[in-house]
């Protein structure tokens, strides 16, 4: 479904993506780590058109995107959270997803928003006014909701369990597992908690210095010397 | 139901009891359709500074571009007045395509490419003789026909024509405001980011609000062409109608869709029924000093100020 | 033909040198506070007419006017900055309808006191004739603004770089927060940067009396044409800032000469949406002007 070929990112001197390939199969969940600055977010920047890659080719569902603006990507199906939950100010919690439906999506479809509102918990909270007056799950919630909102059939989660109390986390990462099944999505997940990532991804990849460094289940992934060393702060060999 | 009472009244109001109170002083709504006309391009203004998000210091550019359009139209044309003011706003709209590459620039940026725009146009109007008549002018431009048994050309008529033009673009100011293209626009303010990734095309439709603005603006610079029967690039392109129309609508609060309109009827009539009586030369300072000062003081209008004001009036009564 | 053309890149080249003491005003009040002084070519224009005032009322020469006229334009130019660090939000834009509204206060205080005739100094030694080769010619008043011009750019340029105020103004210009940790208080060089501009503001000012005529509207011109030299410059070189003020210059009297008079003003506009569009980040500088 979505096949990364060589990707690059230069910022001025700085390297933050080296030539990274990558393939996410349709109904996968992949999980993504690595240390911080390891890559992670701009891999999501590159993927949803917030940067253009200085190098490489991305494709997704077998069509050339690298050239699509943001707004176009959001149509052909990639979703997105931000690490800093991004509410449109000024409207309401389901405003907010009307607006990504209308735009995302291409139509009105008032049942639907029901429905995504209902499963994230934030159906009593629709009428209240996304910038103020949501607890931090509510805001995170909010964030995959706009994603939803917009029916891709990739949704990729940058950290959006990040700051939340263990038992919170838990509840929350069910009620990812239930949208994915129900929406039969993609998932891409950034999140530090490897208890978490074991429980969502049967797939895992680590990025370190803008490169992937391990590809496998969880199991292996985490017991490579090579990850391990990377999270410990030693540079590559 | 409330809400459409007051509507209601307001309009008997402004097409009834104005005409037949003050229809006999010519003065007087001389000085209304003035401010009506002002009030239009603000409403204009206001569109793309609160929808778009765009601070413009030349809308006198579509203002100008209008006029010329329609007058040139009727003029050397034939073409119906009615008809070739709209084709007026369709000119302005189409000037407006040319100032688009300036979208991808920054706000303050932004502002002062559509100044330059305005520049521009003056002096291509100066310069195209053959078509508007260079900086001599354009004199005996005819004026409003008859219509449906009301001689829009007397003063009470233009002024409903006018009216009438006014509200029919704050209808559509508040249509698009409420819709999902209005909310993706009010959210774009704060986070365009937040938008985009959710598939809206902001710079897309910042673009429409500039084209809607200023074909707006292009029907109001066309009606004042016909009304007052004469035009020249000074006049047509005169930074008044920039400073004037943002004035009128930083004074009324360019967030809500009539704060611009009741702004224009305050500051111009006072402005001309005070100030110009004080000081004769120069009374335009006043508008320099409302803008200043609404900055500094009252960034949001005074109209909020005011309904912030009879809002706890109404609920000491209520008490 | 050829003459024509010479003496047109001769009269531009002068013109360069007071032009670019305007945009340099402009340009450093931008690179420390992000903010466009919409009333900076009203500040010059106040400066030309208190020239004016003294000439007609006690007989000075210009340039004698110039410390008056320092007092002068040096407080309005504090009276602005404090009024902008009233501002509370979105600084940006609204420090542009402040500006613009002191802009048009003014013009109109101008207009009041001095009444809307042009205005040009009658002091006659500045109008001689200089006849440079054998037939470059130029009025006396430019040459000596040209120059005073290029020298206090070249001041400038050196109290940026080897004084410690100069250094500080760039830091805060570049990073006000890594300025602040290294000591630097911003709101004192924001104000130092409104102080110098109002001394450039100054001598243009008497520049465009003695070398050239001021009505009101002048200011606005003024303004926009700073605003495209900065624009040119990539907002904050200083030579930079002088090679657009001499390309505007020679561009306005080529103009004037290859085509007419009345598209002088033409030439200014079209190059700067032009660089705008073509290359948005100046011609010779990098910090653009593009939304990121």
């Amino acid at each position: 479904m979505l096949e990364l070929d060589a990707i690059t990112m230069r910022f001025g001197g700085l390297t933050a993506l080296h030539a990274m390939s990558l393939s996410v199969a349709e109904g996968e969940t992949l999980g993504l780590v690595g240390p911080n600055g390891a890559g992670k977010t701009t891999l999501f920047n590159v993927i949803s058109g917030v940067y253009a890659p200085s190098g490489g080719t991305i494709r997704f569902g077998g069509q050339d995107v690298g050239a699509l603006p943001q707004w176009k990507r959001a149509r052909v199906g990639i979703g997105r959270t931000f690490q800093i939950p991004q509410p449109m100010r000024e409207l309401t919690v389901r405003e907010n997803l009307r607006v990504a439906q209308r735009f995302g999506a291409g139509k009105e479809d008032p049942a639907a928003l029901d429905e995504i509102l209902d499963l994230l918990g934030l159906a009593h909270k629709q009428h209240a006014d996304a910038a103020t007056s949501l607890a931090l799950t509510e805001q995170k919630a909010l964030e995959v909701g706009k994603a939803l909102a917009v029916r891709p059939r990739l949704l990729m989660l940058d950290e959006v369990l990040g700051g939340l109390e263990m038992a919170t986390k838990r509840t929350f990462a069910r009620t990812l597992e239930t949208v994915r099944a129900r929406f039969g999505l993609t998932m891409v997940i950034i999140e530090h908690d490897i208890e978490t990532i074991k429980a969502l991804c049967p797939r895992v990849v680590v990025l370190n210095f803008g490169q992937l460094i391990a590809d496998g289940t969880p199991e292996a992934v985490f017991n490579d010397p090579q990850v391990i060393r990377s999270y410990t702060g030693d540079t590559p060999a | 139901m409330k809400h459409r009472m007051v509507v209601l009244v307001a309009l008997v109001l402004a097409y009834g009891a104005v005409p037949l109170l003050l229809g006999s002083m010519d003065y007087v709504m001389s000085l209304i359709i003035a401010a009506l006309t002002i009030g239009g391009v603000a409403l204009a203004w206001a569109l793309l500074g609160n929808l778009g998000g765009l601070v413009s210091f030349g809308h006198a550019a579509f203002f100008g571009v209008g006029a010329y359009t329609s007058a040139i139209l009727v003029v050397d044309h034939h073409w119906p007045v009615l008809l070739a003011m709209v084709a007026g706003g369709v000119g302005a709209a189409v000037a407006s395509v040319a100032t688009m590459p300036a979208l991808r620039l920054r706000g303050p940026y932004f502002a002062l490419a559509i100044l330059a725009y305005g520049h521009i146009f003056r002096i291509l109007a100066v310069e195209a003789t053959s078509l508007t008549g260079g900086a001599a002018g354009m004199l005996s431009i005819p004026g409003f026909p008859t219509l449906l048994g009301i001689n829009l050309a007397s003063k009470t008529g233009a002024y409903a024509l006018i009216l009438t033009i006014v509200l029919l673009f704050a209808w559509l100011y508040g249509l698009i405001r409420r819709s999902t293209y209005g909310l993706a626009l009010r959210a774009m303010h704060d986070s365009e980011l937040a938008t985009r990734v959710v598939g809206v095309p902001s710079t897309h439709l910042k673009a429409a609000m500039l084209v809607i603005s200023a074909f707006m603006t292009g029907v109001v610079g066309a009606f004042n062409a016909h009304q007052i029967n004469f035009l020249d690039p000074e006049y047509a392109f005169a930074s008044s109608w920039t400073v004037l129309p943002i004035a009128a609508a930083i004074f009324g609060g360019y967030r809500t869709v009539w704060g611009p309109v009741l702004g224009a009827l305050v500051v111009f009539l006072v402005d001309q029924l005070v100030f110009k009586e004080l000081m004769p030369s120069g009374h335009q300072l006043v508008f320099g000093v409302l803008l200043g000062g609404m900055v500094i003081l009252g960034p949001h209008g005074l109209l909020p100020l005011l309904g912030r004001w009879s809002k706890k009036e109404a609920s000491h009564a209520g008490a | 033909m050829l003459e024509l053309i010479l003496q047109a890149l001769y009269s531009g080249l002068l013109a360069g040198g007071y032009y670019a003491m305007i945009a340099l005003g402009l340009a450093l009040v931008f690179g420390t506070m992000r903010i466009i002084n919409l009333a900076h070519g009203e500040l010059v224009l106040l400066a030309a007419y208190v020239a004016f005032e003294m000439e007609r009322s006690f007989g000075w020469t210009p340039l004698a006017s110039i410390p008056v006229a320092l007092v002068v334009v040096g407080l309005t130019a504090l009276v602005i900055y404090l009024l902008i660090g009233r501002i509370r939000q979105d600084r940006e834009l609204n420090s542009l309808i402040l500006t613009f509204g002191i802009a048009i206060v003014l013009t109109n205080l101008i207009l009041m006191i001095w009444s809307a005739d042009i205005r040009s100094t009658s002091n006659s030694w500045f109008m001689d004739g200089v006849v440079l080769g054998d037939t470059l010619f130029s009025m006396r008043g430019e040459v000596i603004f040209c120059v005073i011009g290029v020298l206090l750019l070249a001041a400038t340029y050196w109290w940026l770089n080897h004084t410690w105020q100069g250094r500080a103004l760039r830091a805060v210009a570049s990073n006000r927060d890594a300025a602040k940790l290294m000591g630097v208080n911003p709101a004192r060089i924001e104000a130092l940067s409104f102080l110098v501009s109002g001394v450039l503001a100054t001598f243009a000012g008497v520049a465009v009396y003695t070398a050239s005529v001021v009505f009101p509207a002048v200011g606005h011109n003024l303004t926009i044409k700073a605003f495209v030299i900065t624009v040119l410059a990539g907002m904050g070189s200083v030579p930079g800032v002088l090679l657009g003020a001499v390309l505007i210059g020679v561009g306005e009297t080529l103009t004037t000469t290859l085509a007419k008079p009345s598209l002088q003003e033409l030439t200014g506009m079209v190059i700067f949406l032009l660089i705008l569009f073509l290359r948005p980040s100046g011609l010779f500088g990098r910090k653009g002007m593009v939304k990121k």
